[in-house]
């Protein structure tokens, strides 16, 4: 049967990158990449399961993945556009009003 | 995978983090030269680890390995590099990267949404917000990381420990219910004669896609005109009262202003 664990470390490695970036970084554009980033990192996964079975599945999965993540994309930045505009900044840590 | 080689890939997975944690934006510089050695060894160590242990034909490739390098040091450049210009352009090598080891995966049509969706409409709309987003001022959001280090301990600790996992299907249940789904390669003739010739991989895409998942595909239509329509009305521009123009004229009165001829 053949194995398809290359493509689940790859994948685990880019969310962990992914997620290091949305966690730790301030510029909401560089979290959003980040988050794109996982993104990227589920589709190989997905994918790379598909070598398991003689299927389809996973690919159209990951269409169905890359659907969201264009909307995600498009309402994400526009709200990004607007929380610049309030601020004048895209530093996250402006946002952070809730003390404690 | 077995308990010696888990060890090794947990190592592997914390000097990782720990090269992402290095080269992660400090006011005094960062140490982006070490934490891209520490990165490069920790990769050539897990790719290694892969190689060794799976016995996927394409992992065997030189291809596979160079463009698994290259994604993860990019994504590691997108997390790390101060300037999001530039972590937009890694962007694109990573997503160039991933649509290589899609298309070495036998899906292609995948590859190219891919490149298409991805480096050509959601990346140019990252261009397009970065110029529109300009920060004036040196102190920007770029010049210190937020608790890097809890950061990487949780991302690294929980898909190391993900990852770990990875070798026990083969230990599933022998009775496990097969999957009847299409193939990754279909031939398009009726069932119980032979096959003639083979489809690619767009259409036996399409044909799961709109004989298995056609409610789905719906759903992600109907999303689609739902996000158009947010994303107009999220960003049209909210006029203050006192900006408010001329009253409109009154019905009837359109048109009486002009003198005839």
């Amino acid at each position: 049967m053949p194995d398809s664990g290359a493509y689940i470390i790859l994948g685990a490695l880019l969310f962990a990158v992914g997620m290091v970036g949305f966690l730790a970084r301030r510029n909401l554009i560089v979290m959003f990449l980040s988050t794109e980033i996982m993104l990227q990192g589920v589709l190989l996964n997905l994918v790379g399961f598909d070598r398991m079975y003689p299927s389809v599945d996973g690919q159209v999965f990951g269409l169905f993945v890359l659907v969201i993540a264009a909307v995600e994309a498009g309402l994400g930045l526009g709200l990004v556009v607007l929380l610049f505009r309030r601020k004048g900044t895209l530093d996250s840590e402006v946002w952070a009003t809730m003390q404690g | 995978m077995t308990t010696g080689l888990v060890y090794i890939l947990y190592v592997l997975f914390a000097a990782a983090g720990a090269a992402v944690l290095l080269a992660m934006p400090r006011p005094d510089g960062g140490y982006v030269r070490s934490g891209f050695v520490v990165g490069v060894g920790a990769l050539a160590g897990l790719l290694a680890l892969c190689s060794y242990t799976f016995m996927a034909p394409h992992a065997s490739n030189i291809f596979f390995y160079f463009f698994a390098a290259v994604a993860v040091l990019a994504a590691g450049r997108v997390v790390t590099h101060p300037n999001p210009t530039y972590s937009a352009v890694y962007f694109g090598l990573v997503v160039l990267s991933v649509a290589v080891l899609l298309v070495m995966e036998r899906a292609e049509f995948l590859a190219v949404a891919l490149v298409i969706i991805y480096a050509g409409a959601i990346l140019v709309t990252y261009a397009f917000v970065i110029m529109l987003a300009q920060q004036s001022g040196a102190a920007g959001p770029d010049v210190r990381s937020r608790e890097p280090f809890m950061a990487v301990l949780v991302s690294f600790v929980v898909m190391g420990a993900i990852a770990g996992q990875v070798g026990e299907v083969n230990r599933l249940p022998a009775n496990l219910p097969t999957v009847q789904t299409a193939p990754a390669v279909m031939a398009d003739v009726p069932v119980g004669s032979k096959p003639t010739r083979e489809v690619g991989n767009t259409l036996a895409v399409g044909q799961s896609m709109f004989d298995d998942y056609v409610v789905v595909v719906q759903l992600a239509g109907l999303l689609l005109l739902v996000a158009m329509v947010g994303a107009i009305a999220v960003s049209r521009k909210q006029i203050p009262v006192e900006e408010v123009g001329p009253p409109p004229p009154a019905p009837g009165t359109i048109g009486r202003q002009v003198p005839p001829f």
